[in-house]
């Protein structure tokens, strides 16, 4: 799609939320990390590590308080659609199809009824909603749901796809099909990808990188390349029973366990 | 509008809307049972056993001479009233002029309501600007102004109208303006993400999205509509159904004012269940939900 090496470079990024009356709360501090292209890079913490402020403010739906967010070298300065966003609450548009969801953005972006159409139907035959193109939202399970938003951002051409602990109100299965779904969007779409999740499992299947943040504020604890998988792994069984993902798991685990011991 | 929770199992098979149908067929159910959804037939007999009991009583109190025949008269005059007056005494051209006054004024009302409250519920900057008006205007009950408003514009079509106008437009702004607000943040980020405008989004994310609500904020204003007409027809005019009751007043015929009552509910009624077919009708992609 895309090509190229369009980097995400998030630098000495600090966030702090007003409270009103003065009071502030310092949310994120002096994070810095990269995101290479055609990657998958995976923002992992315990609540309230500011994870998703981080991703929020790569969407530029977050002004950071100080630091700098670039795109393939453009600063960021507000949403736009080089990056796509799928968030973990629904977000199908109930009042259009299937189809219709998945070319909105085209539309809006003025790209011609004909390609338009061409492109909704190839990522709608990519996530695996071929029979519902003419469906409503409504009439479909949340992973099906899921599924059209993340068609929808992928067919308006990203260059790189943000998503909010995207699975979070999926159930267990429909989880796992949904991340075995991602390794082969991202391998047949080169599209890079940050993802913002809790799940340690989540995180080691899908992640080229894991960036682990700390708690309040968040700050970057560790970057983890999981070299154990040498490459990306197709489907989630086959992961757990390589040598090194528990070694990987307990260490993640223990991180976390930390990070919530000193906050509680 | 409350999002079902729906399992999500294998990711190709559609899930089933329709519990009713895996609940196997019970004994018996009682039918006082405590916050048991009541089937079909009950519902039928029940809705028309209130109504026979209300007539029943009615026609027994006339027929006993227990009430004073002059004042309440019996169901079945009333009945025949009715088909007199539409029949042979022109009431349908009085009962045309009431419901274009109701469709007239609301459309104008609705016409600068709904996209006000749109941009108000879409833009705080809007809201601050125009709702400490339209709340203050909110409290102050439409029918004091029908003295000023007779001053202003006599006796013709435009007090009436004026009246219904006030009487909805302040509620049916601030309705609107509610359900705008309460349309998901989620929605206006993604169409945001995606690459849309204000200008955008508004228009094809948050009106389509609050378009439901705004039908449901009509109906129930509808039904104000028409009490406000009533007021202004009793208060000043000499046509429309409230015009006829008060000239029926005058020669204590009580049989025609019970008529009018029962054609005023009857077209509250009739304008209710068009409003519950449009809804119907536009917003197909809500029927799998309820």
């Amino acid at each position: 799609m895309s090509g190229g090496q369009s980097a995400l470079g998030v630098r000495h990024v600090s966030k702090s939320f007003d409270l009103g009356k003065g009071r502030t709360v310092e949310a994120v501090r002096d994070v810095t990390f990269d995101v290479e292209g055609n990657s998958i890079c995976v923002l992992l913490g315990p609540s309230g590590c500011g994870k998703s402020t981080v991703l929020r403010m790569m969407a530029g739906l977050e002004t950071p308080t100080s630091g700098e967010i670039a795109i393939g070298g453009r600063h960021v300065d507000g949403p736009g659609r080089d990056r796509g966003m799928v968030f973990q609450a629904y977000t199908s548009f109930d009042w259009l199809s299937v189809r219709s969801n998945v070319e909105f953005g085209m539309k809006i972006n003025g790209v011609p009824a004909a390609e338009r159409r061409e492109r909704a139907e190839r990522f709608i035959q990519l996530v695996g909603l071929g029979k519902f193109a003419d469906a409503y939202p409504s009439q479909l399970s949340g992973g099906m749901r899921q599924r059209v938003a993340i068609a929808r951002t992928l067919a308006n051409g990203p260059e790189v796809l943000l998503m909010d602990e995207p699975f979070g109100a999926l159930d267990a299965e429909t989880r796992w099909l949904m991340q075995e779904l991602m390794i082969d969007v991202a391998e047949k779409t080169d599209t890079t990808m940050v993802i913002v999740t809790h799940d340690l499992e989540e995180a080691i299947f899908l992640a080229d990188k894991i960036v682990f943040l700390s708690s309040h504020p968040g700050r970057v604890k560790k970057e983890i390349v999981p070299t154990f998988k040498s490459g990306r792994v197709a489907d989630k069984e086959q992961l757990v029973r390589l040598s090194g993902y528990s070694d990987l798991e307990g260490e993640l685990m223990h991180m976390m366990r930390e990070e919530g011991r000193g906050h509680e | 509008m409350t999002e079902v929770q729906e399992r999500s199992g294998a990711p190709h098979t559609l899930p089933d809307h329709d519990r009713s149908a895996v609940t196997p067929t019970m004994p018996r159910k009682p039918i006082f049972g405590l916050r048991t959804p009541v089937g079909r037939p009950q519902r039928v007999t029940s809705a028309v056993a209130v109504w026979a009991l209300f007539f029943g009583v009615w026609m027994l109190a006339s027929a006993s001479g227990l009430v004073n025949e002059l004042l309440v008269p019996a169901p079945q005059q009333v009945f025949a009233t009715t088909w007199d007056l539409f029949a042979h005494r022109g009431f349908g051209s009085d009962v045309l002029i009431s419901i274009g006054r109701v469709v007239v004024a609301f459309a104008m009302a609705c016409a600068v309501a709904i996209p006000l409250g749109v941009m108000m519920g879409s833009f705080p900057a809007v809201e601050a600007f125009f709702n400490p008006f339209v709340s203050a205007w909110r409290y102050l009950p439409a029918p004091s102004f029908i003295p000023i408003l007779l001053m202003w514009f006599g006796t013709g079509e435009a007090p009436k109208l004026a009246l219904l106008f006030i009487g909805v437009i302040f509620f049916l702004i601030t309705l609107i303006m509610d359900h705008t607000k309460n349309v998901r943040e989620e929605l206006v980020e993604t169409a945001l993400t995606l690459g849309a405008k204000r200008a955008t989004v508004v228009r094809k994310v948050i009106f389509p999205a609050v378009l439901p609500d705004v039908v449901v904020a009509m109906r129930q204003m509808l039904a104000m509509a028409w009490t406000y007409l009533v007021i202004a027809e009793i208060v000043a005019s000499t046509t429309g159904i409230g015009a006829m009751m008060m000239r029926a007043r005058r020669f204590l015929k009580t049989d025609e004012i019970l008529a009018g009552i029962i054609v005023i509910g009857a077209l509250g009624l009739l304008f209710d269940l068009l409003f519950a077919l449009i809804y119907r009708w536009a917003f197909p992609y809500l029927r799998t939900q309820r």
